[in-house]
């Protein structure tokens, strides 16, 4: 037991001859914000995909509350608390706004094929109680659109809350977010900041890839900061951010820009202007 | 068409229905399979051969129909959930395939190619339309519930359901009991009705008619299975008469029509709910059906919704 909510040591993960994750090491003690940030490209999601089950490691290790998950299916990596939402929004296609949520606590229900086909009361009640379960998440998450509409057919923004809410039915300890802000205004991507706190409050810890500095400057505890499959910096935010490396990795190199700059000069020489 | 015509092929579009709903119990969590023919056939046969010998009273007859194929259903997911979609169904057509030869090649059982008779106690109205309405109030009631949600998110996207903690496999499984109950139900309602069962009763005929009946009806609803049977069944029938051999083509055109512009079937629960909510949107500004939520600051996120 190392008291850590996610530890993940020396992951590393190949497609073919490129290597996406290379020896990445991230620890995330429980209720932290954690971010993990880098260029497109960078591994970030490909991390993700390899805690929540989607894809195999390679190499190295991912503990969750001192479970070895590594080799495990994605449904028992769920089973073990852990939820995550897409960075491209995947909702069901047809299924409402309460019914995607409710979707998400299954593990939660204790209903048999039987029960539902007799409608006992203990089936009644449980229904009951995962819409109105279900109602809460949306609220606090702020979801605003009506509960019988189709989620797909709703703004994007609304979309990505409703998939937050679908994440929460599971009843995590952790929560994973692939760039939860992705699509959002300044104002909604504060709503979503604040939710992160109001949900580290709640006990869970959260592992978000983002993009928006602002916002991870502002909610993030501590940062790991991916390039090319490997780690550049870890720490706190701010002090990632002035890293040279990091600085490098998100605008380049000092002197490619130079050399940029040369380069255009010369093509531009002979044709003029 | 006399009326006696008429009932026979409102008969069989009953029995058509509870076959489409077999068919989709296992599509409803994603598992394209033609398998209920052979559960089908396998309680039919066996119902014959049970009632023939022994004697067997019209409601036991269901019940062992529906244990053989739940059985069947079950041995049948165990050994083939594991393959991957068009394989998973090129393996239950196989299925359908095996069960004519293993009908031809068991004759003392089975009568071999001259078939066999089967008691006709349970071909009334009566046992049809109640055996239908029990299959759909089951579907229906699964709909909503615990089993009926995950399978709808296994069906649209597994590897999400699976991040859910729902276990894909073993959602497939239920399905595959479900569908196999049903196929043998229809199996022993389709033998009493013809009375006479024989090799070719239960083949691939039988299985793509009920295919393209809940695929036209609507795979995404238990009413789609039951409108699509009874509208397949009984549209060849009405088209005999005024167009005499050209029948088939109308009814082909109909079904490429209905594929290329109602994609999901004639019950489409979900167009339904587009049109609805497209109802509910407001027109000038005007709050959203739950009430304008006082916390939003914005008219930007007014505009994004809208949009």
């Amino acid at each position: 037991m190392t008291g850590l909510a996610v530890d993940i040591v020396g992951l590393t993960k190949a497609f073919g001859g490129l290597t996406a994750v290379d020896d990445v090491t991230i620890q995330v003690p429980p209720r932290r914000i954690h971010g993990i940030l880098g260029p497109n490209g960078a591994g970030k999601t490909t991390v993700l995909n390899m805690v929540s089950g989607f894809i195999q490691a390679d190499s190295g290790r991912i503990d969750v509350f001192g479970q070895d998950v590594t080799r495990m299916q994605p449904f028992q990596i769920a089973r073990r608390g852990v939820a995550r939402t897409y960075q491209n929004i995947r909702l069901f296609p047809g299924l409402t706004v309460l019914e995607t949520v409710v979707a998400g606590a299954y593990m939660q229900r204790s209903s048999t094929i039987a029960g539902a086909i007799l409608m006992s009361p203990t089936e009644r009640r449980e229904r009951r109680e995962m819409r109105e379960r279900a109602a809460e998440l949306l609220e606090k998450v702020g979801c605003r659109a009506p509960h019988s509409a189709l989620a797909e057919t709703l703004s994007y923004g609304d979309q990505r809350r409703v998939e937050i809410a679908r994440a929460l039915a599971t009843n995590p300890k952790v929560l994973l977010l692939d760039e939860p802000t992705a699509g959002m205004n300044d104002v909604e991507s504060e709503e979503v900041g604040r939710l992160l706190v109001e949900l580290r409050e709640l006990g869970l810890t959260l592992i978000l890839i983002e993009h928006n500095m602002r916002l991870v400057e502002e909610f993030c505890e501590t940062v790991s900061v991916m390039n090319s499959g490997a780690l550049l910096a870890e720490g706190a935010p701010t002090w990632c951010l002035e890293q040279d490396e990091v600085k490098e990795a998100y605008f380049g190199k000092r002197s490619d820009a130079a050399r940029i700059a040369t380069l255009r000069r010369a093509r531009r020489g002979p044709g003029g202007s | 068409m006399s009326t006696t015509a008429w009932m026979i092929t409102l008969q069989f579009a009953g029995v058509n229905a509870l076959f489409a709903l077999a068919i989709y119990a296992s599509l409803w969590t994603g598992v394209l399979s033609l398998a209920p023919v052979f559960f089908g056939a396998v309680s039919a046969f066996t119902f014959g051969y049970v009632a023939g010998t022994l004697g067997l009273s019209p409601f036991l007859g269901l019940l062992l129909g529906a244990a053989l194929g739940a059985g069947l259903g079950a041995l049948t997911a165990g050994l083939l959930i594991r393959l991957d979609s068009h394989y998973l169904a090129m393996a239950t057509i196989a299925m359908v395939l095996i069960g004519r030869v293993l009908i031809l090649n068991l004759p003392e059982y089975t009568g071999g190619a001259t078939g066999t008779l089967v008691p006709g106690d349970l071909g009334t109205w009566a046992w049809l339309i109640g055996t239908l309405v029990v299959a759909a109030y089951v579907m229906a009631r699964l709909a909503g519930s615990r089993f009926g949600l995950a399978a709808d998110a296994v069906r649209e996207d597994p590897a999400v359901a699976e991040t859910l903690a729902i276990s894909p496999r073993r959602i497939q499984f239920i399905g595959m009991i479900i569908s196999g109950a049903l196929g043998g139900v229809a199996g022993i309602l389709q033998s009493s009705f013809l009375q006479y069962i024989g090799p070719d009763t239960f083949y691939t005929h039988l299985g793509f008619v009920t295919l393209a009946a809940v695929v036209l009806g609507g795979a995404f609803h238990w009413l789609g299975p039951i409108v699509g049977a009874i509208v397949f069944t009984i549209l060849p029938e009405l088209l005999r008469e005024p167009m005499g051999e050209y029948d088939r083509v109308v009814t082909g055109v109909l079904l490429v029509l209905i594929i290329i512009y109602m994609p999901r079937g004639l019950v489409d629960v979900r167009r339904l709910r587009m049109v609805r909510s497209r109802w509910w949107r407001p027109k000038g500004g005007g709050a959203e059906p739950d009430g304008p939520d006082p916390r939003d600051p914005q008219p930007t996120v007014r505009a994004e919704v809208a949009s």
